[in-house]
Formats: C-alpha cells, sequence, structure tokens
C-alpha cells in the first residue's frame, strides 16, 4: 500500500512514494525543463520496474502544474502548494510554527499555529529572491548551482549587495567583481540580499516563532540558510527530504481524501507510459479573449484541457474546481 | 466618472467631416453628435448615473464593450509603460471607441468627494489617452469636481451643449440620473455562502472580471462570499481613521482601510482579500497600514498586472480558502 505525491513545480518535477505508515521511501527530484509531462513520465517510469500500479492506493498532486498532473495520471487529490507543504511539515514535527519555503519561481512563507495555517504570503508579480534568480547568477558567475552554498560559508566578509530586484542585483554584482571582490564574498552577499528582501516582502509584519523550517529546492544552498540564521537570530532546521515537501504533502492529504470518503484511488495506472501522451495548443477564435487553449491527449483521447476562460472545452468530469 | 468624448462632428454631407474643439463645439445643423463612453476605470462605480442620463439626453452614444484580451491589447499598446494594469485597460476602450464616435468622453475627475483626493493619474487623464491613443482632437477633456453637485450640474450642462442638447433637457437628465443612481444597489454583499470576506480594492479591480480573472466567481466556487466597501457607512469608515495621526486623503484609502477596520473590528467577516493593481501608490500604503493595525488576521493580497496565466491566482485563492477552512475546524 502506498500512496504518491507529485509535485510539478516551474523548475523541479518531484515524485514521492510514502508506505501505509508515511515514511518516505521513494524521492525523485527531476528538472522539469520546460516540459512538466516529460518529466512526470520519466518520474513514473523510475518507479514503474519496482512497484505495481496495484501497490499504489492514492494519488495527490501539486504545484504549478498539478492540474496537468492529475490530467496525466488521474490524481485522486489535486491541492496548492502553500497547504501542502503544511501539511508535510507538521507531520514531520508537530511543533513547527514557521515555514519559509523558496522555490523557483515563488517564496513564500507560512506561519502555522497548532498545525494549522493562521496566514500565509506569497511573493508578487515578481522572481526576485527566488531559486531562478541564484541560479542565474551562479550561472553569470561560472560557479554550478550546487557548488554557491559551499563557497558562501568560506567568505569572510560578504559584499553589501543589492537585492530589490534581480536586475539591480546583477548590475550590483558586476560593478563590484570589477572592484576586485572575492567571488566568495560576492557570493555570501548576494545570499544576504535574498534573504534580506524575502523578510522585507514577505515577513513584515509576522510574527517568525519556533520551530522554523526551510524547504523547497533553495534550502540545499547552505549559504542561505546561514543567512537566515545571522539576520533572524533564530535556528533555522532544513528537514531531511525539504526538496520534496509539496510532493509529500500531497501525497498524505491524498491518503486522508480516500479514507475519509472510502473511496478507491483513480490512479490510471503505470500503463500510461506505455500510451502515447501528446499536446496540442491553439488560439481560440470564438470571443476576443482569444485564449490559448491547451489540450492534452493519451492515445488520442483528450485527458486534460486548460487555460479556457469560459470553460467550454474542459472534459465533464474534470476534478479542478476552477 | 468617466467622460470621454472624441469630437468629430460629422457635419451636414456625410463625406464633409469637420473635428470640432471638445473647447468651443458649434453645431451649425441639427445633426447628432455620437459620443463615446469607454466603459473603464470609474465608469464600474457610476455606471447607472452615466447611463441614465445619456439615455434621457436621447442623444446618439456608443458604449465600449466589457473589458477583454483585444481591449487589453490595445491599452498595453498606446499606453505608457509605467501606468498601472486598470489605466492600460482604460486606453484599450478608448482606443476600441476612437473611429466610431465623433466626441470621446474622458473625465478630467479631479475630486471624488469633498476634501479628498484621487489618484492624480486621473486628473491627467485626457492628456494620457490623447497622446497614447494618438487622437489630439474630438475629446471632451473639461475637469470635473464630483465633490459640489453644482459643479457636477455645470459640468454636464457644457457637455449637453457640446452634444447639441438644450439646457432643459440636460437639467431634467441630470435630476433623473441622481435619482436612478441614488436608488441603485451599490456594491455586493452576499449572504449566502458559509464564509465571507472583505473584498477591497479599487471598484475597477473589483468589478472588471476580465482584469481580476473572474474573482469573484472563484471566490463563491470555494463557498467565499463577498462583501465590499459601498456596504459599510461612510461614518462608520470616518470613526476608524480617526485615530490616525494625520487625516488621509486619499479617497480609496479611506474606503478601503475604513471599511476594513471596521469590518474586522466588528467580526463581520472570515478574512480580506485585497485585490490590486501593481504598482498602485495609494494600495501600497492602505495594504501595509490595514495588514498591522488588524493584527492576526487572514489577509490575502492579489496583485493583478497584464499577464493572462491563471494559475498563481488560484494557487491564492484555494490556499486562502483552505486556510480558512481549517482554522474554522480547530
Amino acid at each position: 500500500m502506498y500512496y504518491m505525491g507529485i509535485d510539478v513545480g516551474s523548475v523541479s518535477t518531484n515524485v514521492v512514494l510514502l508506505d501505509g505508515c508515511l515514511e518516505v521511501i521513494e524521492e525523485i527530484y527531476l528538472q522539469s525543463k520546460g516540459s512538466p509531462i516529460k518529466s512526470i513520465c520519466e518520474g513514473l517510469e523510475k518507479l514503474k520496474g519496482k512497484y505495481d500500479s496495484k501497490q499504489i492506493s492514492g494519488v495527490g498532486t501539486t504545484g504549478s502544474g498539478r492540474n496537468i498532473a492529475a490530467a496525466v495520471t488521474g490524481a485522486d487529490i489535486i491541492k496548492n502548494e502553500i497547504t501542502t507543504h503544511s501539511i508535510a511539515a507538521s507531520y514531520m514535527d508537530a511543533e513547527v510554527q514557521t515555514i519559509l519555503e523558496i522555490g523557483g519561481q515563488d517564496s513564500k512563507v507560512i506561519l502555522l499555529r497548532n498545525g494549522v495555517i493562521s496566514d500565509f504570503a506569497m511573493n508578487t508579480v515578481c522572481a526576485a529572491g527566488t531559486g531562478s534568480f541564484l541560479d542565474r547568477q551562479a550561472e553569470r558567475l561560472g560557479i554550478a548551482i550546487g557548488e554557491l552554498g559551499n563557497m558562501a560559508l568560506k567568505s569572510k566578509v560578504p559584499v553589501r549587495i543589492a537585492g530589490r530586484c534581480a536586475v539591480f542585483a546583477e548590475t550590483d554584482i558586476i560593478h563590484k567583481q570589477q572592484l576586485g571582490y572575492e567571488k566568495e564574498d560576492l557570493i555570501a552577499g548576494l545570499c544576504y540580499a535574498l534573504v534580506r528582501n524575502y523578510l522585507s516582502n514577505l515577513c513584515k509584519g509576522k510574527e517568525i516563532k519556533d520551530k522554523v523550517f526551510f524547504q523547497g529546492g533553495v534550502a540545499a544552498n547552505q549559504g542561505i540558510k546561514k543567512a537566515f540564521e545571522d539576520i533572524l537570530d533564530k535556528e533555522i532546521i532544513v528537514p531531511e527530504h525539504f526538496k520534496v515537501m509539496g510532493a509529500i504533502g500531497a501525497a498524505i492529504l491524498s491518503k486522508e481524501a480516500l479514507e475519509n470518503e472510502r473511496k478507491k484511488t483513480m490512479f490510471k495506472g503505470f500503463n500510461i507510459l506505455k500510451g502515447k501522451i501528446s499536446t496540442d495548443s491553439f488560439e481560440c477564435q470564438d470571443c476576443p479573449n482569444h485564449c490559448e487553449v491547451i489540450r492534452i491527449y493519451s492515445n488520442n483521447t483528450m485527458i486534460g484541457c486548460f487555460s479556457d476562460r469560459c470553460g467550454k472545452y474542459q472534459i465533464s468530469d474534470a476534478k479542478s474546481k476552477i | 466618472m468617466f467622460f470621454f468624448l472624441y469630437i468629430i462632428g460629422l457635419v451636414g454631407i456625410k463625406s464633409i467631416s469637420t473635428v470640432l474643439n471638445a473647447e468651443n463645439v458649434r453645431i451649425k445643423e441639427a445633426v447628432s453628435i455620437k459620443i463615446g463612453i469607454p466603459g473603464g476605470l470609474l465608469y464600474h462605480r457610476y455606471a447607472t448615473f452615466i447611463n441614465t442620463f445619456i439615455n434621457e439626453l436621447d442623444i446618439e452614444c456608443i458604449f465600449s464593450i466589457e473589458t477583454n484580451r483585444e481591449i487589453l491589447d490595445m491599452g498595453v499598446n498606446s499606453c505608457v509603460n509605467e501606468a498601472c494594469l486598470p489605466m492600460k485597460i482604460f486606453h484599450g476602450h478608448a482606443v476600441f471607441l476612437k473611429n466610431q464616435c465623433d466626441l470621446l468622453w474622458i473625465p478630467r475627475i479631479m475630486k471624488c468627494k469633498n476634501s479628498e483626493s484621487i489618484c492624480p493619474k486621473f486628473c491627467g487623464l485626457p492628456e494620457m489617452v490623447m497622446s497614447g491613443t494618438k487622437r489630439k482632437e474630438g475629446v471632451i477633456d473639461y475637469p470635473l469636481y464630483m465633490d459640489r453637485k453644482r459643479e457636477v450640474r455645470h459640468y454636464l450642462k457644457k457637455l449637453s451643449e457640446n452634444l447639441g442638447c438644450n439646457e432643459n433637457k440636460a437639467l431634467r437628465a441630470f435630476k433623473k440620473a441622481v435619482i436612478s443612481y441614488g436608488q441603485a444597489e451599490k456594491g455586493i454583499w452576499d449572504k449566502e455562502y458559509p464564509f465571507i470576506i472583505f473584498l477591497a480594492g479599487h471598484p475597477y479591480n473589483i468589478y472588471d472580471k476580465f482584469a481580476n480573472m473572474n474573482l469573484i466567481d472563484k471566490l463563491h466556487s470555494y463557498g467565499i462570499g463577498v462583501i465590499t466597501e459601498e456596504q459599510v457607512f461612510d461614518n462608520n469608515k470616518e470613526e476608524e481613521i480617526k485615530h490616525l495621526m494625520k487625516r488621509p486623503y486619499w479617497l480609496f484609502y479611506k474606503n478601503n482601510y475604513g471599511a476594513g477596520k471596521y469590518l474586522v473590528r466588528n467580526q463581520k467577516i472570515n478574512g480580506i482579500v485585497y485585490i490590486s493593481s501593481f504598482s498602485c501608490g495609494i494600495d501600497s500604503i492602505t495594504i501595509e497600514m490595514l495588514k498591522n493595525d488588524i493584527g492576526d488576521f487572514p489577509f490575502l493580497i492579489l496583485k493583478i498586472d497584464e499577464h493572462t496565466g491563471e494559475a498563481g491566482m488560484n494557487t491564492r485563492i484555494e490556499a486562502f480558502a483552505d486556510m480558512l477552512e481549517r482554522r474554522r475546524i480547530h
């Protein structure tokens, strides 16, 4: 009896498998590379050999691509990433009161009181201070993204860098680079800038209480963790499965939902990988909104449809509310 | 109220068209002049008034359609890049109308209420639109002070003259418009939902379904009803801003801050959703002050801009609905 959680984010696609006691037994972290369906299939492919379709008792999807993932796999529950992250964190440790989460395109802070979300904030239209921003800067400095954190820890004097906007930060880094600052100090400065920006954007007026969890892909970066600890003057805990917390939360929710409603899973089985999954998109000309409609097909049968404002292309049994 | 008027007087024989200057329109013959009314910005609030007035004048008139992608695209292409989304949408409506009417009504709103100010972009709206849409003439661009009835009457009299209507007719239309506006239901107060939230923001963000991606319907689908600022009495709002160090002079500030705080303090709502256009200066202050003053209370900020992807907004609304639900259970 296993529960599967799939988190399709802007940068990574994560698949986890939990056993009946909700212990993580499989954890797959893949780059989305702009093609979520391909990476979902890649994730399922890795599980296919080891597990039988019948062993999967529930599937939950989350992340910005949760509806696509649900259409492809036949999910039992589709949940936003804020809820799933907080479910996973409070399951891991009931005393968590603050979750700092930084992903590829968004960053969020979630406040939990007695295991219930009491407040949350998410970055607005700007993606400054998220994973993709770090990615870009690492690339510019010619460093692998995985190295960034360790290099930052070596710094003795972090350079002050403007973190308000990714474009300004980059200009600032170039200036300081030309002045001859060490790479380590620049990177450490970048980590502090990102954390300052995160705190002033999202955490203003919010009470950061212990325990503080730091999760999402960026939590791999030790430099950021240290910057949080220095600025907040609190212990920051990076949970073991920090990269896939969203997927874990989705899996937990699928178990909860199925048990509450005493239903069987709608998982389509690993056989979906045998068929051909394809997409097509077109601009609907029926009204001046010109929605860019996307349709997903499995063996030429439509299994999902997105981005039509009026909903006329939706298949009737779509589980997504909106 | 927004009045955009473009005057292109098509006088006499159809092929001869004379461009009339808004400040000095002379009607030589009894020819009907077609007025174009853009359905953007505060049209959303004063639609009843404007529609009744125009109807009563019994003149040719064209309204722009509901905002859609084409209108937005036209607006983005004709408006300065730094402006906020509702300004761009207004430009789109103006472009939509500009070749279909003789007079384009662009209200230069200076004031909505006594001693309260409005966003300065409203005061320079005609210039912005004229420069963006490349229509320098045939625009009704005189200033409109809505804080005094006399000023509004004067404005509308002048407008009617430009439209070739006599003074008596204009007065009658004005009176009827005042009555129908007074009788019209303003704002929203949903009563049959498990949750109710205060939907804060500028009227043109709240009521423009395209700009806010059908926000109200989305909230309803999660069992969340909506109350808007119009449903809170002015004196209740005034009461809430009395303690502030200085009297705020922004109309939208008072409406949103005052109503929000009143509703929270009197436990009339489960949460606040603030819909705000990216780069809005007034909202940047209102949101922070309201957030600071209500303490631990569910508050969701939704920023809207030109992007049409709905995923980000859906995620936030869904998470907010989950939060309300789980807070209630525990």
